[in-house]
C-alpha cells in the first residue's frame, strides 16, 4: 500500500486550536484538526509506506518503532488535553482521508459526547502499590536450627508471617483503592505490570486509574498519602495527572 | 521516610512537557488497554483493533525471551 493516510490521535471539544500552534505528529508533521459540528479531531499525515496494513504488521513487532510512535501519540494527546476536553483515540487508528474520519465522528457522535461528557474537567490520576521483593525472606531469622522439630516450627513460622505479609499487601491494595476511588468520579483498574517490562524488582499488587475533578486533585493526594502512612510495607505512588486515557471508552 | 512516593507532573494542569517523564510501560498500559476505539480504515482491514493487542503480545513475549536469554531470569 502507498499513498498518504491520517493518523488520529484524539478528539476533542471547545480546542484552544492556537494552543496547538508548533505540534508535531510523526517525523515532524505538522498536526492538523478536522472539524466536525463541534468535534476536532485531531490528525496528522502518515506515510502508508509505514502505516499501512502490511508494514504496521512489521512494525509493531518492533519495540523500538513502537516506542516512538507511542510517546510521540502521548505527547499530541498531551498538548491537545491542555487545550481542550480531550478523548485520546487508542494506538495506530488510521483513517484514508479527512471525509472518512469526518464520518467515523458522525458515526460515533453519541458515544463521543458521552465520554467528553464524562472526563470533561477532570484527570486522570495513576496509583500504584508494590511490595518489595523479599520482604519476607527478610523476616526469617537467620540462625541454624537446632533440631528437626525446631526446623519444622520455624518453616511453619516462616510460612506464617509471609501468608501475614501477603495477607497486609493486599489489605493495603484494597484500602488505597478504596480512599482514592472515594475522592475520585471513577475508577478503573489496569492489569499490573509485569516485572520483566518494567525492570522493577517489586510485585505490582494495584495498578488503577482514579478520574479526578481538576480543583480536587490535591485532596485525592492528601488521602493517599494518609492511607499510604497506615501501610509501610507497601509503596505506593501516585502520578499525574495524566489525560483521561482510561475513561475514554466507549459504551 | 514517607511511603508515598508522589510523582506529579504539574500541580495544576497538564503541561506540554508533562510526558516526557513517562514511562513506555505506563503509555502502553493506556494507549493499548484503553483510550477511544474507532475502527480506522487502516486497521479495520487488520480485522479489528484487537490486532494490536496480539500483536503486542507477541512483542512482550519476545522481548522476554531476549531478557532471558541475557539472564534476566526465567519467570
Amino acid at each position: 500500500m502507498s499513498g498518504t493516510g491520517r493518523y488520529l490521535f484524539a478528539v476533542a471539544r471547545d480546542l484552544r486550536v492556537a494552543e496547538l500552534t508548533g505540534t508535531q505528529g510523526f517525523h515532524g508533521t505538522p498536526i492538523d484538526v478536522v472539524e466536525r459540528d463541534g468535534l476536532s479531531a485531531v490528525v496528522c499525515d502518515v506515510d502508508l509506506g509505514e502505516f499501512g496494513e502490511e508494514p504496521l504488521t512489521r512494525n509493531l513487532e518492533d519495540l523500538t518503532w513502537v516506542e516512538r510512535v507511542a510517546r510521540t501519540h502521548n505527547d499530541v494527546v498531551w498538548r491537545v488535553a491542555a487545550a481542550a476536553t480531550c478523548a485520546p483515540l487508542r494506538l495506530v487508528t488510521v483513517c484514508a482521508d479527512d471525509d472518512s474520519v469526518r464520518a467515523k465522528v458522525d458515526s460515533l457522535r453519541t458515544e463521543l459526547e458521552n465520554v467528553l461528557d464524562r472526563i470533561e474537567g477532570r484527570q486522570e490520576w495513576s496509583v500504584k502499590v508494590l511490595v518489595p521483593q523479599g520482604a519476607a525472606v527478610e523476616a526469617e531469622p537467620a540462625a541454624t536450627p537446632t533440631s528437626g522439630t525446631d526446623y519444622l516450627r520455624r518453616k511453619r513460622e516462616a510460612a506464617e508471617r509471609r501468608r501475614d505479609l501477603s495477607d497486609e499487601a493486599v489489605r493495603a491494595a484494597r484500602e488505597v483503592h478504596d480512599v482514592g476511588h472515594a475522592h475520585a468520579v471513577a475508577s478503573r483498574q489496569l492489569a499490573p505490570q509485569d516485572p520483566r517490562l518494567t525492570g522493577r524488582t517489586e510485585t505490582m499488587i494495584l495498578n488503577a486509574a482514579y478520574l479526578v475533578e481538576a480543583g480536587e486533585h490535591e485532596v485525592f493526594t492528601t488521602a493517599l498519602r494518609a492511607a499510604a502512612e497506615q501501610h509501610p510495607s507497601v509503596t505506593v505512588e501516585v502520578e499525574g495527572p495524566w489525560p483521561a486515557y482510561s475513561f475514554a471508552v466507549l459504551g | 521516610m514517607s511511603d508515598l512516593d508522589l510523582r506529579a507532573t504539574s500541580s495544576t494542569g497538564l503541561p506540554a512537557t508533562g510526558a516526557a517523564q513517562v514511562s513506555l510501560v505506563d503509555i502502553l498500559d493506556r494507549l493499548l488497554g484503553t483510550g477511544v476505539v474507532l475502527a480506522g480504515d487502516v486497521t479495520i482491514s487488520l480485522a479489528g483493533v484487537d490486532l494490536v493487542d496480539i500483536r503486542l503480545n507477541a512483542l512482550i513475549t519476545s522481548v522476554r525471551a531476549d531478557m532471558r536469554r541475557q539472564g534476566w531470569g526465567a519467570p
